[in-house]
């Protein structure tokens, strides 16, 4: 097992500083290249690295394909090294198809990333602080460097402090995460949780035991060698040349604007479980809430929890399905956690099961943002949801991966046509979700969408060196 | 009851392949927007999917594959495809060579170019083997009624009655329904020969392959030596896939409203009698274990709903082509995670795979390496048709269990169970 490189490495890959409570998504775009980088090079020491826990705020910074090619990363043959998802972006046709953005996530009415190429971002400036007065100190610091550094704000995205660790839906969130293998994270986690590095850091072994592709750069390109050498290739012929590594260290951000419509969710639940006598019937409501999440809102897992919510159990994720709950009577086979992460649930068998699904794990970075409603029925007007952010080496493998596969498949795991009933690709038709149950099954019709995408952009989030490597273009 | 894989390939001018792919893009957006589509497909009965595609090589004639999988026997098919789409076939072919410009009124010169370039597989795989097109699309709809019954049931709070209670009422709503009378007289989907003749094949080899064992160990020995040398020789492709090939991958690949997708592969061969006599020896046992696998599972892989192996130009080149369900990424994995050996068996013998050990090891097993050399020998699919694009393999085996236990016998354990596939 290689050895992290902690010094080289963005500190927002080993943590999600959930010490700093407040958080500020600043989305710039390049204006001038030659001082973008003159910006970049300044603004480098004051990045977090992997290093240490760092108190009080920290920073963390990463690129889309437009933001390399305007600081000057314009290297064809650099550029063919990308993977196809980050060289295209979360907007192009193709990848709203793999995601399934249509309709009204149609990338066309995304507020940012979409199809409005002067909405687009260059970089993402990531900044947290331990309170507001210390991240509105952080923010306003780095917005006074912006006009001279030759780039501009295109959006804020605020992630304020949240009374507690639950979603605007009510449920606990960010419950499950992987563990990279050697990081402190593991002893927190069941070894079925552990990935290896290369999951999650480009050039690191990945799952099938090869370091996972990284951008390249030719040697004539940096003749200073800023950057590593690149990793030997399996097979390659022994004269094949050696380039240098421009991935070591970095990952993929995704970032998903994931706006939710609370009322409307919690309104189509009562509707959907009024009694038999067309009351409504709150306890049945939460119910139906959790079968749709797989959770009740304490964070309590059906399939320990599969009658009532049980606090105590809040934090639970010690639990599979295979053994425990193979048809769904305690999980839904469709809900949203057993669709995002199957564990040992899929043909053939556990252990099968669990080593594929593995090679689609997501370290979750995402946050709320807005104010928790008041009343979860009431429409306020006011605008809430989530800043998905998730960090993986393959986009494709894995994050498109689960939304393809799992999330939007509409025969998930034998199912036939429905999809996740919280993120999935639901049309205006009668979308249903079944409710597997012993003599038999319960449908839920006419689901809607309770999630619309307000944005979202591919980013890469490079290594200490390769960062300096950029700011020297 | 006998299905049909095969595709027709034909050699197609080479000044006209601009033409005929404008043609068929304009036939597959046709074929994708219209319900009754002017290359009619879906008025051919039989056909479960079908795919259309030129492919081109360097140091080849550019050549036309178009792929077919049926119900029956080719010349029953034939007359139907040629009665119901000739005229638009007969566009297609009028860019490749050999075929008859002359009266294109007369049904049988399109049958007879068809028929003369059939190119039967090395190997082939059916998920659902036995059930027809008609037959699937009927246990469809019955499901479909069932669950609509049943969510009545559950509407109407009387879910919970006993499994054996519920099982009477929908029984008893089957029976009411004229539209699906049919149920009761389904014939099995193969019959006893259709069963056992693989199983015998299999014994035979073996029995031969026992007996002369002595006499192959040296040989064997000989050619594990020779393997392991090319093996290590061999230059595998360690690029990234290329990008804009990706893009027209994705182009055809990515299809609004169907669970399934297409596969088209076409490789080259690695040079010389060693691996073209190994290709056909693997594709050979392939096709053997195919025959014998009708649980809709082929080595532990249940989404294949038919697949099969063409070799051409005398084994120098291997078409592979697929219809399966889910994402390209889920089918690739498969191929890594649960059928490596087999599929290292195969496609080592192609130009540019990952390195492999002894024909069967490593291979895919690199992940990255062998998807992106997967998808530089990918080409894409211009046309391609299901009869049921929105079922999967296990959902038409599910249908068709609820199908065959509606009106059987069962205990109390059973008809639970039963009732668990809605």
């Amino acid at each position: 097992m290689a050895e992290l490189e902690r010094q080289d490495m963005q500190g927002y890959i080993v943590s999600g500083y959930i010490h700093l409570p407040c958080a500020m998504y600043l989305l710039l775009r390049v204006s001038d290249g030659s001082a973008a980088r003159a910006w970049l090079a300044k603004l480098i020491n004051e990045i977090t690295t992997a290093e240490r826990k760092q108190e009080g705020t920290c920073l963390n910074i990463a690129f889309t394909r437009s933001g390399l090619n305007r600081l000057g990363m314009n290297y064809p043959e650099t550029l063919a090294t990308f993977p196809l998802s980050f060289l295209e972006g979360m907007n192009s046709p193709y990848r709203t198809k793999i995601l399934g953005d249509d309709g009204e996530n149609d990338p066309a009415n995304w507020e940012w990333g979409g199809a409005d190429e002067q909405k687009t971002a260059d970089i993402l400036l990531l900044l947290f602080g331990a309170d507001e007065a210390t991240l509105d100190q952080l923010i306003a610091r780095q917005r006074s460097t912006f006009a001279t550094g030759g780039v501009s704000e295109l959006r804020a995205l605020g992630a304020g402090r949240q009374p507690d660790t639950h979603e605007h839906f009510g449920f606990n969130d960010d419950i499950t995460q992987p563990a990279l293998e050697g990081t402190s994270a593991v002893k927190r986690n069941r070894p079925q949780d552990v990935i290896k590095l290369g999951e999650v850091l480009l050039s690191y072994i990945n799952d099938y035991g090869q370091p996972t592709d990284s951008p390249l750069i030719s040697p004539e390109h940096d003749p200073q060698n800023m950057l590593p050498n690149q990793q030997p290739v399996h097979g390659a012929p022994s004269n094949a040349p050696i380039l240098h590594d421009l991935g070591r260290n970095g990952t993929y951000v995704v970032f998903r604007q994931l706006e939710q419509h609370v009322a409307e969710f919690w309104n189509y639940l009562d509707e959907a479980s009024r009694d038999g006598n067309g009351q409504v019937d709150r306890a049945a409501s939460v119910r139906l809430g959790a079968k749709f999440v797989g959770r009740w809102p304490s964070g309590a897992p059906l399939v320990n929890a599969p009658d009532a919510d049980n606090p105590a159990l809040g934090q639970d994720d010690n639990f599979n399905y295979f053994d425990a709950d193979p048809h769904g009577f305690k999980c839904p086979i469709g809900s949203h956690i057993r669709r995002s992460n199957p564990r040992d649930s899929l043909a053939p068998n556990a252990e099968a099961s669990l080593a594929s699904v593995n090679r689609h794990r997501l370290i979750r970075r995402g946050r709320s943002y807005g104010h928790r409603a008041q009343d979860p029925r009431v429409d306020d007007g006011q605008r809430r949801g989530l800043h998905f952010i998730c960090l993986n080496a393959d986009i494709e493998r894995q994050f498109e991966f689960v939304q393809q596969t799992w999330i939007n498949s509409p025969v998930f795991s034998g199912l036939c046509g429905e999809v996740d009933p919280l993120v999935g690709h639901l049309s205006k038709g009668d979308e249903v979700m079944t409710i597997q149950g012993d003599p038999v099954r319960t449908r839920v019709h006419n689901l809607r969408r309770f999630i619309t995408v307000k944005g979202g952009a591919y980013f890469f989030m490079p290594g200490m060196k390769a960062l300096r490597y950029l700011a020297s273009l | 009851m006998k299905q049909t894989v095969l595709s027709f390939i034909c050699e197609v001018q080479p000044d006209r392949v601009a033409q005929l792919n404008a043609l068929l893009k304009n036939l597959q957006s046709d074929l994708l927007a219209n319900p009754n589509p002017t290359l009619a497909f879906p008025s051919v009965k039989q056909l479960h999917f079908a795919s259309m595609l030129v492919h081109e090589d360097q140091g080849y004639a550019p050549i036309l594959i178009f792929e077919a999988n049926f119900d029956g026997e080719v010349q029953p098919f034939l007359n139907d495809l040629v009665q119901v789409a000739g005229a638009e076939l007969d566009r297609i072919y009028r860019h490749c060579r050999g075929y008859n410009l002359g009266d294109s009124s007369d049904p049988a010169l399109l049958r007879n170019y068809l028929r003369a370039n059939i190119v039967e597989p090395s190997a082939y795989y059916i998920g659902n083997v036995g059930r027809s097109v008609q037959r699937t699309l009927q246990e469809d709809g019955l499901r479909g009624s069932a669950e609509k019954f049943l969510d009545d049931t559950v509407a109407l709070g009387k879910d919970n009655a006993s499994p054996s209670r519920l099982r009477q009422d929908l029984q008893n709503f089957v029976r009411g329904v004229p539209g699906l009378a049919w149920v009761a007289n389904v014939p099995a989907r193969q019959t006893t020969s259709e069963h056992v003749l693989p199983w015998v094949k299999i014994a035979i080899v073996a029995l031969v392959v026992l007996a002369f064992l002595p006499a192959l160990i040296l040989p064997l020995i000989i050619y594990l030596i020779i393997l392991r040398w090319k093996e290590t020789h061999d230059i595998p492709q360690t690029s990234p896939a290329n990008r804009e090939h990706e893009k027209a991958l994705l182009e055809t690949e990515l299809r609004p409203n169907s669970v399934q997708t297409h596969m088209s592969s076409i490789t080259i061969v690695k040079p010389g009698p060693f691996r073209r006599w190994t290709l056909r020896t693997v594709l050979f046992l392939i096709g053997m274990a195919a025959r014998v696998s009708v649980k809709g599972d082929l080595f532990g892989i249940a989404t294949i709903h038919f697949a099969h192996w063409s070799l051409i130009d005398q084994g120098r080149r291997m078409v592979f082509l697929s219809n399966f369900d889910g994402s390209w990424e889920n089918y690739l994995d498969d191929f890594i995670d649960k059928v490596s050996a087999g599929l290292t068996g195969v496609w080592s013998n192609t130009t540019g795979f990952p390195k492999t050990k002894f024909l069967f090891f490593e291979g895919t097993k690199n992940g990255p390496r062998f998807k992106a050399t997967t998808r530089d020998k990918q080409t894409p699919t211009t046309i391609w048709y299901s009869a049921y694009p929105h079922l999967t393999v296990q959902n038409i085996d599910n249908n068709s269990a609820i199908r065959e236990d509606l009106f059987k016998t069962l205990d109390e354990q059973q008809t639970r169970e039963w009732l668990w596939r809605f």
